[in-house]
């Protein structure tokens, strides 16, 4: 590992990192020039700061921040469950995992179980997000590819699924439905009929996605052999998800230290061993196969229970209890007015996000606010391998090579 | 329209210039492409088959603001793409309007913090907010309409230009 | 004030940054990896130190995770840099440089990462505020408000609210 590692910092210093810098040095042929923060196929608002020798990529520095929002700091001015709804918006395309890893983290400081219905109740959300976000991937993948009708399919999926969480957390997007305790409502009636739906249909719009793109001979010309990263560059660079898997690295989160309740389900964790754009492609394509699985097993184990840890420090009492008892009052309003008190420690937890992990370091001091909250993440660790992608191929391969990584600017810069 | 269209028969149309104009440049007006974050996904949604915003001729996103009319800001705007978007919104060529989406780009959303500029309008001027975190598609359909109608009644901040 | 024995669910060990180098030769040998890499201003947890770095490492093999807080020595804090073992921790280290103020020697860039270049502090130190900007409320001119419920919708003589919600006084006597 670290004669990868020799190689990946010599790359480090030699790119330079300069600000505003771009020049052009005629005797040598090459121009470093900008690409972003404004710009359509960069995924969000990254800059990149290309060393070009005509249309072949010498040098890549990714810089990032354009996005900055603080949101760390700014969990440490709201309260425990408060910072769910600023967490949420951090990877936008993976909203349920944001919440899913910080409620793990504030249940293990706090020291609660939550109720089995829930934790299948967000694993089978958040399968579903899964499948969200690879679906956006799709589309902007075969977007930047120019197969446009790519990436009207996978928008067309993703509404359905967004009309199942629009039914079951009352937002399509950013919905703080994951909280410590379990999940913030029940499922609605009718919750089962809009699965069934999503698994009837899933499957063969992935046989057509399938038929579009996998043996279409311009989509593999673009991506076999391009934006290659072996699997020991891709460990140092730390990347997880879907680009370590496609180098042959099996490693998932939800199989090998299972949450929630992945220990009860099936599935295969899928894996390639090219590294290239096209390996990251089947990786996702099949991955959005067992994601359906998951979903399946989950909607039809739902055991029956509480959708909350209803302890009353935690969780605020029914408001028809709140006529009966004066204790009831008394937690509802130090719950909406203070909040809950989490004993003082710290905790990293980790899940397996769409792009990989993500894992929230959370401290606490016995307090009603977080002490620190960091979020590890997978974009931000994933864009570091982009370089090694890159150099030495073109700029259309650069384009594709983005997308494969599939970054999300919320994340990376949070 | 009336005494003369009667006169000539249906082959005619007239009009004022000005109302001419403001029909044009409402009924094509080209976005920027200016998503930033969560919004961002919300606006390509609004553009894909279920809300479909090529009915009102606005599915051609441009990647060059010299090429738009039209600058959806969607999203946060933190202090270090402000300037960057100061100026992409100077490239683009009169007439301009901005609709500020979702609730970052027109009050700084639930983040009042040191990291985002506190609503978009204190850098650019904005023709119509479009509240909501992220707003649904269908509210930025609302707010595309309410600009129709600001364009064709013809109200065009040309004071923002110090002449 | 944080009694350090019952902290930790899990297993977490503190060394200060003159130890941490050779700490870190050794685990990259061994296998571990470098998962997550931030800043901790520990100035209201009651320890001796203020600023430290906190490691999360994981060990793929051995299926083991361990959390390593390296004290930050010196002013301005500074922690030896370990992206010459662990290139991933390239970005991570810059960010906390930038948000948290720990400078890591040896680093072959440490500038900001997230905020613009020139911006001065660190602003997840303790000591840096929110940065809240106070919201004003504007009451609406003209709006005479006799008890809770009324509505200018109710054609109150001379108030209209437009089609876009703004409110329209006729001048008495226009």
């Amino acid at each position: 590992m670290s004669v990868a590692s020799d190689r990946i910092v010599e790359g480090f210093e030699s790119t330079g990192h300069g600000a505003f810098v771009e020049d052009f040095d005629e005797s040598a042929g090459s121009m470093t020039i900008n690409m972003g923060p404004v710009h359509p196929a960069t995924h969000g608002v990254l800059r990149l700061l290309l060393t070009l020798n005509g249309e072949t990529v010498t040098a890549c520095r990714p810089i990032i921040g354009y996005l900055h929002t603080g949101i760390e700091k700014e969990c440490e001015d709201q309260n425990w469950r408060g910072a769910v709804t600023a967490v949420t918006r951090m990877d936008y395309l993976a909203q349920f995992f944001n919440e899913q890893v910080y409620s793990l983290a504030v249940e293990r400081l706090l020291g609660i179980e939550i109720p089995e219905r829930a934790r299948y109740i967000r694993t089978m959300i958040a399968e579903a997000d899964r499948l969200t976000s690879h679906l956006v991937w799709f589309g902007t993948q075969a977007l930047d590819m120019g197969a446009m009708s790519g990436m009207f399919y996978g928008f067309r999926e993703r509404e359905m699924i967004t009309d199942f969480f629009e039914m079951v957390t009352g937002l399509r997007m950013n919905n703080g439905y994951i909280i410590p305790g379990g999940v913030w409502e029940d499922l609605p009636e009718g919750w089962e009929e809009a699965v069934a739906t999503i698994l009837d249909v899933m499957p063969r719009r992935l046989d057509e996605y399938e038929d579009l793109l996998d043996e279409n001979p311009i989509f593999l010309e673009r991506t076999k052999g391009v934006g290659a990263i072996s699997a020991d560059d891709a460990v140092a660079l730390g990347a997880t998800g879907p680009i370590l898997r496609a180098t042959g690295v099996d490693w998932d989160i939800r199989r090998d230290e299972p949450y929630d309740a992945y220990a009860d389900m099936s599935f295969e964790v899928p894996t390639e061993s090219a590294g290239d754009v096209y390996a990251r492609y089947r990786v996702r394509m099949a991955e959005m196969r067992e994601s359906l699985k998951i979903v399946a097993q989950s909607a039809d184990k739902m055991p029956a229970g509480d959708h909350r840890n209803m302890d009353p420090k935690l969780t605020p009492p029914p408001r028809s209890e709140m006529n009966r008892s004066m204790e009831a009052v008394i937690h509802h309003f130090k719950l909406m007015t203070q909040g809950y008190i989490v004993p003082a420690g710290e905790v990293y937890t980790k899940v397996e996000g769409p792009r990989g992990e993500l894992g929230c370091y959370a401290v606490s001091n016995g307090g009603t606010s977080p002490y620190r909250l960091h979020i590890r993440d997978s974009s931000f660790v994933n864009i570091q391998s982009l370089p090694v992608m890159v150099e030495g191929g073109l700029i259309a391969d650069l384009i594709a090579s983005i997308a494969s990584i599939d970054p999300v600017l919320g994340g990376i810069d949070r | 329209m009336g005494g003369v269209s009667d006169a000539i028969g249906a082959n005619f149309v007239t009009a004022q210039l000005d109302k001419l104009v403001n029909w044009a440049r409402k009924s094509s007006l080209w976005p920027a492409t200016f998503g930033l974050a969560c919004c961002a996904i919300e606006m390509m949604a609004t553009t894909m088959p279920r809300h479909d915003l090529a009915r009102f001729g606005m599915e051609a996103f441009r990647a060059s603001p010299r090429q738009s009319d039209l600058m959806i800001v969607a999203g946060r705007v933190s202090q270090k793409m402000a300037p960057v978007l100061r100026h992409i919104y100077d490239q683009m060529t009169e007439p301009k309007w901005v609709i500020s989406m979702g609730a970052c780009a027109s009050t700084g959303g639930i983040f009042n913090n040191y990291a985002l500029v506190q609503g978009v309008d204190q850098i650019v001027p904005v023709d119509i907010y479009v509240p909501g975190c992220p707003p649904r598609p269908e509210m930025l359909i609302d707010g595309i309409m309410l600009l129709h109608d600001k364009i064709s009644r013809g109200e065009y901040n040309a004071g923002r230009v110090t002449v | 004030m944080v009694e350090r024995a019952d902290w930790m669910p899990e297993r977490a060990d503190w060394m200060p940054g003159s130890e941490w180098r050779a700490r870190a030769e050794k685990l990259e040998q061994e296998g571990w990896l470098v998962m997550d890499l931030c800043g901790l201003d520990a100035r209201d947890l009651g320890f001796d130190h203020r600023f430290e770095a906190v490691v999360q490492l994981l060990h793929r093999e051995k299926r083991e995770r361990w959390t390593v807080h390296v004290v930050a020595e010196g002013d301005p804090p500074t922690v030896p840099s370990v992206t010459d073992l662990w290139p991933t921790a390239d970005f991570m280290e810059r960010e906390a440089y930038d948000l948290m103020g720990v400078h890591f020697e040896g680093h072959p860039n440490l500038t900001r990462i997230m905020l613009p270049e020139e911006w001065e502090g660190h602003p997840l130190r303790k000591d840096y505020g929110v940065g809240k900007v106070a919201i004003e409320f504007i009451p609406q001119p003209f709006m005479q408000i006799d008890g809770p419920g009324q509505s200018t919708s109710r054609g109150e003589a001379g108030v209209t609210v437009d089609h876009l919600g703004q409110v329209k006084v006729e001048e008495a006597g226009a």
